[in-house]
This record gives C-alpha cells, sequence and structure tokens, in this order.
C-alpha cells in the first residue's frame, strides 16, 4: 500500500500538449477514479504513472519515492487492462505467475500466492484452461489475479470492465470494490462510465482536454459540479440547464426564468454578486416533484418515458426541454400542461460566461 | 439455400419466347440450387486436376517404368520396383540425400533468423522503416537466376567484388574460389540462398507480428520480463502458426528448386553440393532417365509429406 503524488504531469505528443499540468493527490488504500469522455487523457495519465509513457514534465510519486526514470516493473504496481492483455499461449495458471516468475520467485512460493489468490476470484478451477477458453468475466477475474498475486503498492486499472455485457459489468464492479475493500491497496481507475467512478471512487477526479475539471469525492461532485461541463457529465438524465435572471426576492434571491420564480435557498455567498445579471440553474431531474409549491416550473408534456422505477417526463418550458424523475405511477401524457415543483435547495448556479461554478 | 424454381415461376406472368430461350434464366434459376457452388468450384477444380493431380500422378507411374530416352532399346515397360531398389545402392542419391538435409535446414535456420531479426527491426515502427523495408524485400523481388548470377559474378575468383573487399579488410590471403572449393561450396551457395529468401520469413513474420496486441508487452513490462523473455515467451509462441507455415512452404520450396545451385555449382565441384532436386532434374534432363527420375521425385515428394505431417504435429499448431 502507499499513497500517490503526481505533481505537474504534462505530456504532449509533438505540438499537441495532451495533459495540462496535472497534480493529483491519493491517500494510502484510496481508489481515485479517473472519469472523462474519450481522448480527456485519462490513460494518458495512467500509463505515466504505470511508467509506459514517459511524460513531458513533471514528478510521479508513489509512496515516498519519485519513479519518473523507474522501469514500470520496479514501481511495484500492477495493471489490470482493458483487453485483459492475457498471455493466449499461457495456462491461467502460468497467467496469473508470470510476474512473480519473472521475478524468480521459488516455486512453491508461487504456487501458494496462485492459489491464494485464485481463491480469492474463485478461479481455482479454472487454473489449467488457456485464456481462449474462457468467458469475458472469468478473463477479467484471471486479469484481477495476475494484478493482486504479486501484492503491490498500486493498482491501476485501465477501463476493465468495457468489455463485459452490462450485467457482468455490475457484479465486476461489485467484485472490484470488495476486492478493495478487503485488500486496502491503493486503486487508480480509469473508466468513462460515471456510474463506475460514483460507485467505486473515494475520490473522483474529472477531466476534459488533458485537464482536471474537479478533483473530489463522488457526492460533492454529484452534488456541487465546480462547472457546467461535471455537472452536465455526471448523473443521468444529464442535469437540466436553465437559463434565467437572477432577482432580489422576499429578502433573498431567486431565479425569473420567464414567467417562472425559483425562490433559492442555501446560496452560496458569491451569488449576490450576480443578482440582475443572467445565469444557468443546473438541476438535478430527481429534484423536481409533480404539482405547486413555492418554486415551480409549467410546461407541456413532450415525452413520457416509464423506465420500471421511475417514470422520466420531457417537459417543454417555454421552448427548453426539462427532464424530471417523477414516481413510477405517474403517467402523463404527451401534449397535456404539467407543473413541476423544484427543491432549489439541490440547485447549482453557474456564471454563463465561464461555465463555473457560482 | 434451395427453392423451389417452379414456384418462383408460378408467381410471374407468362414467360415470353424470349424468356424460355434465355439462357440467363436458367443460369438465374440454377444459382438458387445447391448445385451452383460446385459449378464455381469446377473451373478452379479442373485446373487443378490438369496442371497439378495429373502430373504427379503421371510422375508416380513414370517410376515404376523404364523410360530412357537415350536407350530407346529398352522400351518403356513396368519395371516395378527397380528404380527404388537402385536408389538404396547409388551413393549419389545418399550424397544427394544428405546434403538436401544440410542445405534445407542451415537455410531455414539462417532465413528464419535474419528474417526475424529484419521483422522485429520493421514492426517497431520508428522513421525510416517504410523505406527500409522495401530495401530488405528487394532481393525476394529478384527471380533466382539473375541472383544466382549476379551472386557467381560477386564471388567471382578474378572479378569478385566480395573477394576484392576480402582480401582488403585483411580477412582473406588471396582471392578464393568459393564455388570451387569443396569445403566452401556448400556454405557459399547457402549464404546466397539465405540472402535472396529471408525476406519471405520477413514478410510473414512482420504481418504476424502486427496482429500481436500491444497490450501484451505492456503487461509483460509491469510483469518484469526483459526483451529476451518477451520474445521466448510471448512473441515467438504467439507466431507459432505463421513460423510453422512459413517453414513448411520454404522447406517445400528448398527441396523442390535447384534453380539456384544450378547456376552457381551445377551440384559441383564432385557432389558437394549435389541435392535431390538437382540431382533429379539432372538424371530428367541430362540423362534423360525419366523413369529414375520420376522415383527420385517420389521420394522427395514423400518426403516432404512426411516433415509437414511431422513437423505440424511437434509444433503443436493444432492445438491452440
Amino acid at each position: 500500500m502507499a499513497t500517490l503524488s503526481i505533481k505537474g504531469v504534462r505530456k504532449s505528443f509533438g505540438s499537441v500538449e495532451v495533459l495540462h499540468n496535472i497534480d493529483l493527490e491519493l491517500e494510502d488504500g484510496g481508489f481515485l477514479v479517473l472519469l472523462g469522455p474519450s481522448g480527456c487523457g485519462k490513460s494518458t495519465l495512467l500509463s505515466i504513472i504505470a511508467g509506459l509513457e514517459p511524460s513531458s514534465g513533471g514528478d510521479v510519486v508513489i509512496g515516498d519515492r519519485t519513479v519518473n526514470d523507474v522501469h514500470p516493473k520496479d514501481r511495484n504496481i500492477a495493471m489490470v487492462f482493458q483487453s485483459y492483455a492475457l498471455y493466449p499461449t499461457m495456462s491461467v495458471r502460468r497467467n496469473i505467475g508470470f510476474g512473480l516468475e519473472m521475478r524468480r520467485v521459488d516455486t512453491s512460493s508461487r504456487e501458494d500466492a496462485i492459489a491464494r489468490a485464485a481463491d480469492l476470484l474463485q478461479i481455482s478451477h479454472l487454473l489449467d484452461r488457456k485464456p481462449g477458453q474462457l468467458s469475458g468475466g472469468q478473463r477479467q477475474r484471471v486479469a484481477m489475479g495476475r494484478a493482486i498475486v504479486r501484492n503491490p503498492d498500486l493498482f491501476l486499472f485501465d477501463e476493465p470492465l468495457s468489455n463485459l455485457d452490462a450485467k457482468l459489468r455490475v457484479e465486476m464492479r461489485t467484485e472490484i470494490k470488495r476486492l478493495h475493500d478487503r485488500l486496502g491497496t491503493s486503486v487508480v481507475y480509469v473508466t468513462h462510465d460515471q456510474v463506475e467512478a460514483m460507485t467505486l471512487g473515494t475520490k473522483v477526479a474529472v477531466m476534459k482536454g488533458g485537464v482536471i475539471q474537479q478533483l473530489a469525492d463522488p457526492q460533492t461532485i454529484y452534488e456541487k459540479p465546480a462547472n457546467m461541463f461535471v455537472a452536465g457529465f455526471i448523473g443521468s438524465p444529464t442535469m437540466n440547464f436553465l437559463t434565467g435572471t437572477l432577482e432580489q426576492h422576499n429578502g433573498g434571491l431567486a431565479l425569473h426564468h420567464g414567467s417562472a420564480v425559483l425562490a433559492l435557498t442555501d446560496i452560496e455567498p458569491g451569488a449576490e454578486a450576480f443578482v440582475g445579471k443572467q445565469v444557468v440553474a443546473g438541476i438535478r431531474p430527481e429534484t423536481f416533484s409533480k404539482g405547486e409549491g413555492p418554486s415551480s416550473l409549467t410546461g407541456t408534456v413532450d415525452v413520457v418515458e416509464p423506465t420500471g422505477p421511475d417514470t422520466m417526463v420531457v417537459l417543454d418550458v417555454g421552448g427548453q426541454m426539462i427532464s424530471a424523475r417523477l414516481g413510477s405511477r405517474e403517467r402523463p401524457h404527451p401534449g397535456e400542461p404539467m407543473t413541476l415543483n423544484v427543491d432549489t435547495s439541490a440547485l447549482n448556479l453557474f456564471d454563463p460566461d465561464t461555465g463555473n461554478r457560482i | 439455400m434451395t427453392s423451389n424454381p417452379q414456384s418462383i415461376m408460378a408467381s410471374s406472368r407468362p414467360l415470353s419466347t424470349w424468356d424460355r430461350i434465355n439462357p440467363a434464366r436458367y443460369i438465374g434459376e440454377l444459382s438458387e440450387t445447391r448445385f451452383w457452388m460446385y459449378l464455381l468450384l469446377l473451373p478452379s477444380a479442373l485446373l487443378i486436376m490438369g496442371v497439378v493431380i495429373y502430373p504427379t500422378l503421371y510422375g508416380f507411374q513414370l517410376s515404376f517404368r523404364e523410360m530412357r530416352l537415350n536407350r530407346p532399346d529398352l522400351g518403356t515397360d513396368w519395371v516395378l520396383l527397380k528404380h527404388y531398389q537402385r536408389m538404396l545402392s547409388d551413393q549419389i542419391f545418399w550424397i544427394s540425400l544428405r546434403n538436401t538435409a544440410v542445405w534445407v535446414t542451415a537455410a531455414v535456420i539462417i532465413e528464419f533468423s535474419v528474417g526475424l531479426i529484419a521483422a522485429l527491426a520493421l514492426n517497431r515502427n520508428l522513421p525510416g522503416t517504410k523505406v527500409l523495408a522495401v530495401f530488405i524485400l528487394l532481393p525476394f523481388f529478384l527471380p533466382n537466376v539473375v541472383a544466382g548470377h549476379m551472386w557467381a559474378l560477386m564471388l567471382d575468383p578474378r572479378l569478385g567484388v566480395i573477394n576484392d573487399l576480402l582480401v582488403k579488410v585483411g580477412l582473406l590471403g588471396g582471392y578464393k574460389a568459393w564455388f570451387a572449393d569443396p569445403s566452401t561450396a556448400m556454405a557459399a551457395a547457402i549464404i546466397v540462398e539465405a540472402w535472396h529468401s529471408f525476406p519471405f520469413f520477413t514478410l510473414l513474420l512482420l504481418a504476424g507480428l502486427k496482429g500481436v496486441p500491444s497490450d501484451l508487452y505492456k503487461a509483460a513490462d509491469i510483469d518484469g520480463a526483459g526483451s529476451i523473455s518477451q520474445l521466448r515467451l510471448i512473441t515467438l509462441p504467439m507466431l507459432k502458426t505463421v513460423i510453422a507455415a512459413a517453414v513448411i512452404l520454404r522447406v517445400i520450396g528448398l527441396v523442390n528448386s535447384p534453380d539456384l545451385l544450378l547456376i552457381l555449382t551445377s551440384g559441383g565441384p564432385g557432389r558437394s553440393t549435389q541435392v535431390l532436386s538437382l540431382y533429379a532434374f539432372q538424371t530428367a534432363y541430362k540423362d534423360f532417365n525419366f523413369g529414375y527420375a520420376g522415383a527420385l521425385s517420389v521420394i522427395m515428394f514423400i518426403f516432404l509429406m512426411m516433415f509437414a505431417w511431422v513437423y505440424v504435429r511437434l509444433s503443436k499448431v493444432n492445438q491452440d
């Protein structure tokens, strides 16, 4: 187990800079998720941490050791790849024990370690098979077995669940969480799946264009996104953005959108500076409830999507589409008018010019 | 997939006279039947039968007959195993067999090794590798005859540039007739053959290397495998099928082609570079003894079949 510090790491390919001054800290035993869309630089950052890719500047510190010039094998890390990267011509047993074999660990210790890892991952019955004879989920377990067998300081996961079907992905996600709880080893996990990020991470770094947009615990990322990109990237359906004017209202502040007035509570102190100006309100779909209230929006039902536990309703409010998550028993019809009340305590305000949280 | 032509016709309008005699209509209907596949295979099957199977079978039956064009008095009767019995006591046959083994083994080992090194280098995708790839493949584009004459000239004891260079750098005391000395003729011929054909391995191994996922090497880096271990435990096992196919094709090519040795040495000096294919060729077209040449060819055919079978079994290609 070890801490991880990334200090001012940069990466350029020719004149194209793909990582800009990345700073990160991961506590001992923490689970850091690098989250972002394709091309945001998250996998490149992981490769730099692993030593598979040289950085163009900055430091990578694992524990108390700066490892910039240390070969991947000497960093005491283990990595699980998106493709699993199992050696196709070797048995599962040899795949798992390959790292130990290369480090000249004696056969009996190696066999013990393989047996322990296989037991933990419930793949003892697969040890003599070749990777080609395994299902996707089994290969995933073998890849994790290869990672845990060496007791590394740091686990690196590069989109490990991307190639699995939806059901297996949920199962393996739970498995990874259980494994982390049990082993307590620090993890850096790359994904573009926000559900994985929210469920697994103790810390989430949301990235875009080679820059960390926000680094915080999952709840903070969800409830208090640092900017409109993070707000829009996290959550499904995505957060609603409603443009309006911030005005004084009954001794407090309110957002005026057309004829609707949303009285704001729990406002950040900086919001006062935006009175009389246009702001963007970020409203999560689950903060709506049906019916009149102190902060209501009225519109026409456009689309109704029952999902089982919820009913998603898309409402046309003065030409702006709003998604609301309502109870499963709600069954409005398209075309009919509907009024929704907003829990404004969960509302976020953004500066429309910078996109940053107010 | 089959369909009933009657049902197709029943659903269409009445046939005109032209429709009835139009051959395209019958071909169209035939293409919907299972016989279409066999019809499409027929031209290539006939071609193979005409240029491969018939000559092979003819060669087989020739090996059981007397057929010497310069001895018409012997006739063309069946002689059963006479040629094969003669082979057992034919010193030249045994020398040729041994030389063939040396020629093929040494050439394949050198060609594979150099080809692998070149393929690994070209697989790096460094600047200039595309131009280098063309240069490396150039020898393979040369016909054997051209390559043979070129090297014969380069190794010529009086005019050869290689002798000149070796003397100038001090490796040789004087000009040497490489192909006239029984102790160097085979080695020199093998080097020429390897130079000419190593790009065959380069080409196939490079194609195989492109199919090895780069993640495997990244994983091996983290697992602590060095370059040699990665080559031995990842690259070569991943190339097993390609290597097996390339070696079999190359062995067949080497065993069957007498052209380079014919140009460079004609099997000499003495019998030092006499190989089976050359012996069979000379028996047929110099001695005009087609019966015995046929028997030699049959033996080569059987050896190659056995080699291919044993090699595939030993390399366990089918198991993955």
